[in-house]
């Protein structure tokens, strides 16, 4: 066998071998539960509530409603990006208004253009607002 | 449930489509590519109808009879007709890593950040809107989400949503098995003819872990699929000048390009890879560019503009070209797989110099793609070690599927055949 064979044999073993998946060969077979439980929570790691908050939101708003929100981190790399993003997810169908925009901006027409304000678990004085909904950590005002 | 009723609903309109297109399609390349195929079909039909489930299935039946009408007139001369993809032993552990990769994908709600923040998040907007969402789109505050990314995998969303009767991201990872599975038998099926039962087989196995998108959720999935089956069946065009093979290639190419702003350039790439080997080819691929054009014309007409094109691009490639040893030097760094891509490598300067001549489509391909890929990093309007981090390794696994399939085909060959195996069916190809 030539040289050039041998090397051949090796690089396609080795093409074969660093392509092979332990862990998914293993999914099949083991305990997913932990991993299951992990997943589930690993897009709300920062703030495993906040999702259920923004589903009583969205219990108490109709689609088209304006809404911004108000977190305990008000800068955008620190948690203000998530709490926005992670909003408009779950608030689908209203117009989420960011109070915060990438480069720590405070964005206060956007205050004034919401109808809704959700507040988590963060202080806020509150005057001229109507509770609509509180639980889940936070309140839904109304402006 | 619903969801896998909705799949097995796409690769049944797909079926037709496949045939029209490739009337001598069958076994696990008919399979795959109807799959595709149907996927494509409903984001096309999404774009058309009103967002109603007897809407959307008029349309789709609508499509599937005109296609299958052309199918009954087209005859079977594909050069495709003659493959017979056996099983293999080997085929379990593949089949393992498939079962692996579902539990994998379906283990949770999705949960990438770029899936409720642009895939999924779009998806859910225009399922509640009833249709694309343009205000939504068009609204800066909502320029996170990408407004200009193609649509094909939110309107597939939507189509499973559509077909469950509500938004459930709970199943969706069904989908990325799909199109993984999809590659796969695409792959098989073409492989078969050029090689035994055993490598076809070990070439599936290797492909596994490429095809199936570590990124549930995001686009990848999708342009790894309909692009990595695109540029395979282009090759199989250059190097049988079969009329079918073009026509998948350009079907698939031009669904790519629906998928992601880099299938839009995997097209341009082919393009200039077929135009340099033969000029006349590039024609064969006009599918393609009808089926990018509707979204490209959409997104003029809402004016949704692409991030990586904001401002002075060309001031931002001149300031950082001094700086490419070093941005060349933070891609090597943080290449993933890096050791798979370095077995690639090392198996093309072990593969003869007529079987690197053969295969000169797909390298050329991987060097125009990863050029505009690199190229992007120089353009961009982010920090470029930011966007190198967060994208380099989609991007690589974007191009791995057809780049591995000849490295291991060549390998294989030489194996099999002996050094001077290629130079004979080369000559007999000329």
């Amino acid at each position: 066998m030539s040289p050039r064979r041998i090397l051949a044999i090796a690089a396609l073993a080795a093409v074969i071998a660093l392509r092979i998946e332990p862990r998914l060969l293993q999914l099949p077979f083991m305990d997913r539960g932990p991993l299951m439980r992990g997943y589930a929570l690993f897009a709300d790691r920062l703030w495993p509530e906040y999702p259920r908050f923004l589903e009583g939101v969205r219990a108490h708003t109709r689609p088209g409603d304006k809404v911004t929100v108000v977190v305990p981190l008000m800068k955008w790399d620190e948690g203000y990006s998530y709490a926005y993003y992670r909003a408009s997810y779950f608030l689908s169908g209203r117009e989420v208004l960011p109070l915060v925009d990438a480069k720590d901006g405070l964005h206060r027409e956007n205050f004034r253009a919401a109808t809704y304000v959700a507040v988590w678990q963060a202080p806020f004085p509150a005057p001229r607002t109507a509770l609509v909904w509180s639980g889940n950590g936070g309140v839904l005002l109304r402006r | 449930m619903a969801v896998l009723i909705a799949i097995i609903s796409l690769t049944v309109l797909g079926i037709p489509i496949a045939l029209a297109l490739d009337r001598a399609a069958r076994g696990p390349l008919l399979l795959g590519a109807a799959f595709l195929y149907g996927s494509g079909t409903i984001f096309l039909v999404l774009l058309v109808v009103p967002w109603t489930l007897p809407a959307v299935a008029i349309g789709a039946l609508t499509v599937a009879i005109i296609a299958a009408i052309v199918a009954y007139r087209r005859r079977a001369h594909s050069s495709l007709i003659t493959h017979h993809a056996s099983l293999h032993l080997i085929d379990i552990a593949t089949a393992v890593t498939l079962a692996g990769y579902a539990c994998y994908a379906t283990i949770a709600p999705l949960w990438e950040w770029d899936f409720w923040a642009i895939w999924g998040l779009k998806a859910r907007v225009f399922f509640e809107h009833g249709g694309i969402d343009w205000q939504f789109l068009g609204r800066p505050w909502n320029a996170f989400t990408h407004p200009d990314y193609p649509l094909l995998l939110p309107l597939n969303f939507d189509f499973l949503a559509l077909a469950g009767g509500g938004w459930n991201d709970r199943w969706l990872g069904i989908l990325f098995v799909a199109f993984g599975v999809a590659v796969l038998l695409v792959a098989r099926g073409l492989a078969s003819r050029e090689t035994t039962p055993l490598f076809a087989a070990l070439l599936t196995f290797a492909l596994a872990s490429i095809a199936t998108s570590r990124y549930i959720g995001l686009a990848e999935g999708a342009l790894i699929a309909f692009g990595g089956v695109g540029v395979l069946f282009a090759r199989e065009a250059l190097l049988r000048d079969d009329p079918a093979a073009w026509r998948h290639a350009a079907v698939m190419l031009g669904f790519a390009a629906n998928c992601k702003n880099e299938g839009l350039a995997m097209l341009v790439a082919v393009s200039v890879a077929v135009a340099v080997i033969r000029l006349r080819g590039v024609i064969r691929l006009w599918p393609a560019y009808a089926l990018a054009a509707p979204w490209m014309l959409l997104r003029m007409t809402h004016d949704l503009a692409t991030d990586i094109a904001e401002g002075s691009t060309l001031g931002r490639a001149l300031h950082r070209l001094p700086y490419t040893p070093q941005i060349v030097a933070f891609l090597s760094e943080h290449l993933y797989e890096k050791g798979f891509w370095i077995a690639l490598l090392a198996g093309l300067v072990i593969a003869p110099a007529a079987a690197r001549a053969r295969e000169h489509f797909i390298l050329l391909f991987t060097g125009i793609q990863l050029a505009f890929y690199v190229g992007s990093y120089f353009i961009t309007p982010h920090d470029v070690r930011w966007h190198v981090m967060t994208s380099w390794s989609r991007l690589t696994d974007q191009i791995a599927v057809p780049l591995a399939y000849v490295v291991f085909l060549m390998l294989a060959d030489l194996i099999r055949r002996g050094e001077d195996a290629r130079h004979a069916e080369a000559r007999s190809e000329q």
